[in-house]
C-alpha cells in the first residue's frame, strides 16, 4: 500500500527530533590520529590584534607539530559573558583570556586551572617584570600569565594645542579643561575632548578622582582611602567631578553622552577632538589614521590632580587555562609561548601594551614618540603612582553598570556629583560589609 | 462605498499615502545611498542624498576584512533547512489542530501561544548547557534544530488557519478512495495549500535569517557564524565602521526582502487567517 | 493568533466578501483508537521540538529565579525564595525600566494603530498600483528589530546624521541635536524607530478586516444619511472590532518583548533612559546574575498573561461579531 511509502516524511522528522534526544556522539575535542586541538577564546578583541593572534598562534603550530589550535574570537561586549557560559558547560575552551575583572569569578567557580605546578622553574618567569611576576603568582595560585598592561596616557593633537596658544600638553586636569575649552569650536565640529559617557565611562571619572584623592589612597586597594572609607566620600571627589562636569559642558561633543570606547577613539581619530585619554593599545591604531598624520599628534603623561599627582590604574589581562580542558599540557605550553621571548615582544609591540617582559626597558621601540609618555611615567614612580583597584570583584560588572549609568546622569543633568558619589560610597561601603 | 470621491478627499488620501510611502522607503534607501558612497565620502559635509559616483569601495571592503560570504552561506543553509523542517513539522501539527476536537487541543494551543509572551533571555543560559550536553554548541545544525523549535508555535497557528480554508470533505474523498491520512494530506490538502505553505515557510525563513540572541549564544566559530551576529560583531569591535556596516545591511536585508515582495499577500492572509473573523 | 475563536474559516485576500463562507468545512469529527495514535504521531515532533528546546530550558531558567544563581560566584546557590523579586522591586533602576516599558509601549503603539488605521482605510478602495504599494510598505517587516537599531542609529546620529541634516534644511533647528545622546529625545528617537517597523502591520491586518465588512451594511448605513465620520464609528469600527483588539494584544506582546530594537540603536542609554525591562534582562544577563534575570523574565511572562487575561475579558472581541 502506498500507506507505507508516506511514513516515510514524517519518520524522517521523527528521526530528526529523536536523534536530538539521544545525540551521544563523542566530543569533537578528540581526533583519531592523535593530533590535539585547542580551543582557545580572546575576549578583548579588535580585528587588528585578532590577525597579530593569529599570526603567533601560526608560529606556535609550526613549533609544535601535533598541536593544532582554534581561536574564537566573540565580539568584545559579550566576549566575557560567553566565556562564562563556556566554562561553566565545561567544554569547548582550553585556553581564554583572562582579565582582572574576571579572574577573580573564574578562579571562585572553580573554572579555571591554577598553573603553578606547571609554571615551577620556567624560565619564563625570571624574564617577567616584578609587575608581571605578581600577578601571576597573585595569592600563591597562578591563574593566569599577563601578556601586557593597560595603563593611561593623553593623546592629544599637537596643531590644535598649539593653534590655541599653548606651549605644550595640558599637566593637570585644571589645565586640561582650559585648553579643551579653548580649542572646543562646535561651529568647525571641532570638539576638545573625547569624552567617555557610554561604556566604561565610570572608569574615567574614577581615574580623576584618584587623582584628587591620590596623597591619601590605599595602594593596593585604590577604591579606599587609608582611613578604610571609601575614597568617594573625600570632599576632594566632589571637587574632581566638579571639573569632569564642566569637560564636558565646555569642551565635550553633547553626543559623547553614548561615546564608548570605539567612538571616543574614533572622535580622535577622525579630528574631531583634542585630547583623548587612552591606553597605549590606541596607539596602533591613531598611526592608521587617515585624517590625522604623525605629526600632528603625540602622547603626554596623564593628567595630575591638584596635589601634582596623578593614579596610575595598571590593568592587566592575560592567558589562562580551563579547568575543563582534557589537554591542560598543550594548553599550558601555548600560555607559556604567548607571554615569553619574541612572542610576547611582539604582542606588546603591535598590540601597543606596557610590555610585561623585562628586557623592553633595553628596547628602542618603547623609547621613541609616543611611547615617550610612558616611559616618562614609569621614570617618576612618585609622580604617577601605580594602584591597584579592586577590578576582580564579583561585582565588577555590574558595578560598570551602575558607575556608567551615574556618569551619564551627571553629564545629564539628572543627578548632582555629590548624590552620584554618596550612591558610589554607599555602593562599595555596603558590598565591603558582605551584601 | 465610501463618499471620499470628493477632490479633496482624494487628494488628502493620496498625498497621504505618498507620505507614508516615503517615512517607509527612506530609512532603506539611506542606508542603500550610504552603502554606495566612497568610504571617505561617508561622513562628509554636507550630506549627499544621492552617490555622486558610485562606489562599491564598502562592499569590496567587507568581503575582505571579513569572512562576509561564509556568513551569507550559513545564513542561508540555517534559514533554509530550519524555515523547512519547521513547516513541514508544523503542518502536521496545524492539520491536527484545524480538523480535530481533543481535550489537551487547549493546552496544546495555549502552550504554543505562551512562547510569544517568553522574554527569550530566560532560557539563553539552560539552553546553552542543553545544547553543550548533547554536543551542538557551535555547530550549525544544532542552531537549525533550535530554530525549528522557535518558529513552530507561529508558523502552526499559520498554517491552521490555512488548513480551515479547505474543505474537509477533499481529503475525506480521498480517503474512501484508499490514501491513508498521511498520503491525503500531502497529495489533497498540500497541493490545494500552496501558497499558504509557501507564505509559511517564508515567514520562517524570515525570523530565522533575522534572528540574533540565539545565533550569538550557541555559535563560537568565525566559520559558524551568521550574518546577524557577523553585524552585531562590527559595531561592538573597534569602530563602528559606517561603510562595511551599511553594505553589510544592505546584502542582508535585500534576500528577505526580494521574498517578501513575492509572499507579503499569503503572509498577510496566513497572519490575518485565525483573528479576521468578521 | 485567534487567542478565542477557531470555528469559523476567513475572508481574506483582495476582494470584499460580501458573505463569509458557509460554516466548515472541516466539522470536529470524533474518532476512535487507531486514529488517536495517527493523529498523535503527527502532533509528537512539534511538541518534541517545542517542549525540547523552548520548555525545557524555559523551566529551568525559571527555577534560577528562586536561587541565588550569579555566575560570578556559584559557590552558593541556595533556594532564595522570593529574595530576587524583591531586590528587584526595591531597585530604584528597575523601576525606572518599568515605567520606560510603559511609555516604550504606549508611545509605539498609539501612533501605530492610528497610522495603520488611517492608511487602511485610504487603502480600502482599489486603485492601480495597490498591490505594489501593499508590497512595498510591507518591507520593514522583513528588517529584523535589531538592525532596524542601527539603521535609526545612523539615521538619528549626531554629527553625521540625516535626521539633523533634514530638520536644518526645513530650518525647524539651528544646531544638531544629539538625538541618541540626550536624554529627552533618545526614548522619542526609538519610538519613531518602533512606528517605522510596527504601521504597516496594524496597517494590512486592518485592511484584511475592512475588505471582510459585507457591503451592504454601508448601502444601508449611506440610505441612512449617515455621514463619513458617523459610519466610521456606528459601522466600520464595530464591524472589525475583533480584529482590532486582537492585533493590538498581539502588538502589547511583541513590543514588550523586543528588546533587540534597543539594543542595537542605543543599548538602553544614555544613563539607562531607554532601557526597557527585557532589555534591562539582557544587561543583567550580562552581569552573570541569572537569578535576578529570571526573575524579571517570570515577571514579565506573568504580567502579559494577566494583561492578556484581562484585556480579553474587558472587550471580549467573541461577542462583538455576533
Amino acid at each position: 500500500m502506498r500507506h507505507r511509502q508516506m511514513l516515510a516524511p514524517i519518520a524522517a522528522v521523527l528521526a530528526a527530533a529523536t536523534l536530538v534526544v539521544t545525540a551521544c556522539g563523542p566530543g569533537p575535542a578528540e581526533k583519531a590520529d592523535g593530533e590535539v586541538r585547542l580551543q582557545m577564546v580572546e575576549s578583548l578583541t579588535n580585528p587588528t590584534r585578532t590577525t597579530l593572534l593569529k599570526k603567533l598562534i601560526a608560529d606556535f603550530e609550526a613549533k609544535n607539530s601535533g598541536i593544532k589550535v582554534q581561536l574564537i574570537s566573540p565580539p568584545t561586549n559579550q566576549a566575557d559573558q560567553k566565556i562564562q557560559q563556556m566554562l561553566q558547560s565545561g567544554q569547548g575552551v582550553d585556553v581564554l583570556e583572562v582579565r582582572d575583572t574576571t579572574v577573580g569569578p573564574f578562579s571562585t567557580n572553580k573554572w579555571i586551572y591554577d598553573m603553578a605546578p606547571d609554571l615551577k622553574g620556567w624560565d619564563g618567569l625570571e624574564a617577567l617584570t616584578p609587575n608581571a611576576l605578581k600577578v601571576t603568582q597573585q595569592g600563591g595560585k597562578s591563574y593566569m600569565v599577563p601578556y601586557g598592561f593597560y595603563g593611561l596616557s593623553l593623546f592629544y593633537r599637537k596643531d590644535l594645542v598649539q593653534q590655541a596658544g599653548y606651549s605644550g600638553p595640558p599637566k593637570s586636569w585644571a589645565e586640561m579643561v582650559e585648553q579643551a575649552t579653548k580649542i572646543n569650536d562646535p561651529s568647525k565640529n571641532r570638539y576638545g575632548y573625547s569624552f567617555r559617557g557610554g561604556l566604561g565611562a565610570g572608569g574615567n571619572a574614577v581615574a580623576i578622582i584618584s587623582g584628587y584623592v591620590i596623597d591619601e589612597i590605599n595602594r593596593d586597594n585604590a577604591f579606599k582611602l587609608t582611613s578604610g572609607k571609601t575614597i568617594f566620600s573625600s570632599p576632594k571627589a566632589v571637587d574632581a567631578l566638579n571639573l569632569y562636569l564642566d569637560l564636558f559642558k565646555n569642551a565635550s561633543p553633547k553626543s559623547s553622552v553614548s561615546w564608548g570606547y570605539p567612538e571616543m577613539v574614533q572622535g580622535f581619530t577622525s579630528g574631531t577632538t583634542g585630547f583623548l585619554l587612552q591606553d597605549p593599545e590606541v596607539i596602533a591604531t591613531v598611526r592608521e589614521s587617515k585624517t590625522i598624520k604623525e605629526d600632528q599628534w603625540d602622547t603626554a603623561p596623564l593628567p595630575v590632580g591638584p596635589t601634582g599627582k596623578a593614579a596610575q590604574p595598571l590593568a592587566n589581562a592575560g592567558w589562562g587555562v580551563a579547568e575543563g580542558s582534557k589537554n591542560k599540557e598543550a594548553a599550558v605550553k601555548l600560555v607559556k609561548f604567548l607571554t615569553s621571548g619574541d612572542a610576547a615582544m611582539t604582542f606588546s609591540k603591535e598590540n601597543s601594551l606596557v610590555p610585561i617582559l623585562k628586557s623592553a626597558a633595553d628596547d628602542p621601540f618603547f623609547k621613541d614618540g609616543p611611547w615617550a609618555s610612558y616611559v616618562a611615567m614609569n621614570s617618576s614612580p612618585d609622580t604617577y603612582i601605580v594602584v591597584t583597584q579592586p577590578r576582580g570583584v564579583a561585582w565588577s560588572t555590574e558595578w560598570g553598570n551602575k558607575s556608567d549609568a551615574d556618569v551619564q546622569k551627571l553629564i545629564t543633568g539628572k543627578a548632582q556629583p555629590a548624590e552620584i558619589l554618596k550612591s558610589w560610597d554607599e555602593y562599595w561601603t555596603k558590598k565591603w560589609a558582605g551584601n | 462605498m465610501i463618499n471620499d470621491y470628493s477632490l479633496a478627499g482624494r487628494i488628502a488620501r493620496i498625498t497621504g499615502l505618498g507620505l507614508c510611502l516615503v517615512f517607509t522607503l527612506f530609512p532603506l534607501y539611506w542606508i542603500l545611498v550610504t552603502s554606495f558612497k566612497d568610504p571617505g565620502t561617508i561622513f562628509a559635509y554636507p550630506l549627499r542624498y544621492w552617490p555622486t559616483q558610485f562606489s562599491l569601495a564598502n562592499y569590496q571592503g567587507l568581503f575582505e576584512q571579513s569572512n562576509f560570504a561564509i556568513y551569507l552561506g550559513n545564513s542561508l543553509i540555517v534559514s533554509t533547512v530550519a524555515a523547512a523542517l519547521a513547516t513541514v513539522v508544523s503542518l502536521l501539527a496545524a492539520y491536527v489542530l484545524a480538523r480535530f476536537e481533543f481535550v489537551s487541543k487547549g493546552a496544546v494551543m495555549g502552550a504554543f501561544l505562551v512562547t510569544q509572551m517568553i522574554p527569550g533571555f530566560i532560557a539563553l543560559g539552560s539552553l546553552y548547557i542543553l545544547m553543550t550536553r548533547m554536543y551542538l554548541v557551535d555547530s550549525r545544525w544544532g542552531l537549525v534544530l533550535v530554530y525549528v523549535a522557535v518558529s513552530i508555535p507561529l508558523c502552526t497557528v499559520m498554517l491552521r488557519g490555512f488548513f480551515e480554508n479547505v474543505p474537509a470533505s477533499l481529503e475525506e474523498a480521498a480517503m474512501v478512495d484508499g490514501c491513508s491520512r498521511l498520503s491525503a494530506l500531502f497529495r489533497v490538502l498540500v497541493p490545494v495549500m500552496t501558497p499558504g505553505i509557501a507564505a509559511s515557510y517564508i515567514f520562517n525563513f524570515v525570523n530565522c535569517w533575522n534572528e540574533l540572541f540565539l545565533s550569538v549564544t550557541l555559535l563560537n566559530s568565525d566559520s559558524n557564524k551568521t550574518v546577524p551576529a557577523a553585524l552585531n560583531g562590527f559595531i561592538s569591535s573597534f569602530n563602528i565602521d559606517w561603510g562595511s556596516m551599511s553594505a553589510a545591511a544592505v546584502l542582508s536585508i535585500v534576500p528577505t526582502m526580494i521574498l517578501f515582495a513575492f509572499a507579503s499577500r499569503y503572509i498577510v492572509q496566513g497572519l490575518t487567517a485565525g483573528a479576521v473573523k468578521e | 493568533m485567534s487567542v478565542t475563536d477557531t470555528d469559523r474559516p476567513t475572508a481574506t485576500g483582495g476582494r470584499s466578501t460580501p458573505n463569509p463562507r458557509p460554516r466548515p468545512v472541516g466539522g470536529r469529527r470524533p474518532f476512535t483508537g487507531r486514529t488517536a495514535l495517527v493523529l498523535l504521531a503527527f502532533m509528537l515532533p512539534a511538541i518534541v521540538f517545542v517542549g525540547l528546546f523552548t520548555y525545557y530550558p524555559l523551566l529551568s531558567g525559571i527555577q534560577m529565579a528562586f536561587r541565588n544563581y550569579n555566575l560570578n560566584d556559584l559557590s552558593d546557590t541556595s533556594w532564595v525564595g522570593l529574595q530576587n523579586f524583591r531586590t528587584l522591586l526595591d531597585d530604584e533602576m528597575f523601576r525606572g525600566t518599568v515605567r520606560n516599558s510603559v511609555v516604550w509601549v504606549v508611545g509605539s503603539l498609539v501612533p501605530q494603530f492610528l497610522i495603520g488605521f488611517t492608511m487602511a482605510l485610504w487603502l480600502r478602495r482599489r486603485f492601480r498600483f495597490r498591490g505594489a504599494y501593499q508590497a512595498l510598505v510591507f518591507f520593514p517587516w522583513a528588517v529584523s528589530g535589531f538592525l532596524i537599531g542601527i539603521l535609526f542609529r545612523w539615521m538619528f546620529n549626531g554629527e553625521f546624521g540625516v535626521v539633523n541634516d533634514l530638520l536644518m534644511k526645513a530650518n525647524l533647528i539651528d544646531t544638531p541635536v544629539p538625538w541618541l545622546a540626550d536624554a529627552k529625545y533618545a526614548m522619542f528617537a526609538v519610538i519613531v524607530a518602533n512606528v517605522w517597523y510596527g504601521v504597516t502591520f496594524f496597517a494590512i491586518m486592518i485592511l484584511a478586516a475592512l475588505q471582510s465588512v459585507p457591503h451592504e451594511l454601508y448601502e444601508a448605513s449611506a440610505i441612512d444619511g449617515a455621514g463619513k465620520v458617523r459610519t466610521l464609528f456606528s459601522i466600520t469600527i464595530p464591524s472589525i472590532r475583533t480584529t482590532l483588539a486582537l492585533t493590538v494584544l498581539l502588538r502589547v506582546i511583541w513590543i514588550f518583548n523586543s528588546p533587540e530594537l534597543i539594543f542595537g540603536m542605543t543599548g538602553g542609554g544614555p544613563a539607562n533612559e531607554t532601557h526597557i525591562v527585557t532589555s534591562y534582562m539582557i544587561q543583567v544577563t550580562q552581569e552573570g546574575d541569572y537569578g535576578r534575570a529570571s526573575a524579571m523574565g517570570v515577571m514579565v511572562v506573568f504580567v502579559l498573561l494577566l494583561f492578556a487575561i484581562f484585556y480579553l475579558l474587558a472587550v471580549r472581541p467573541k461577542k462583538a461579531m455576533r
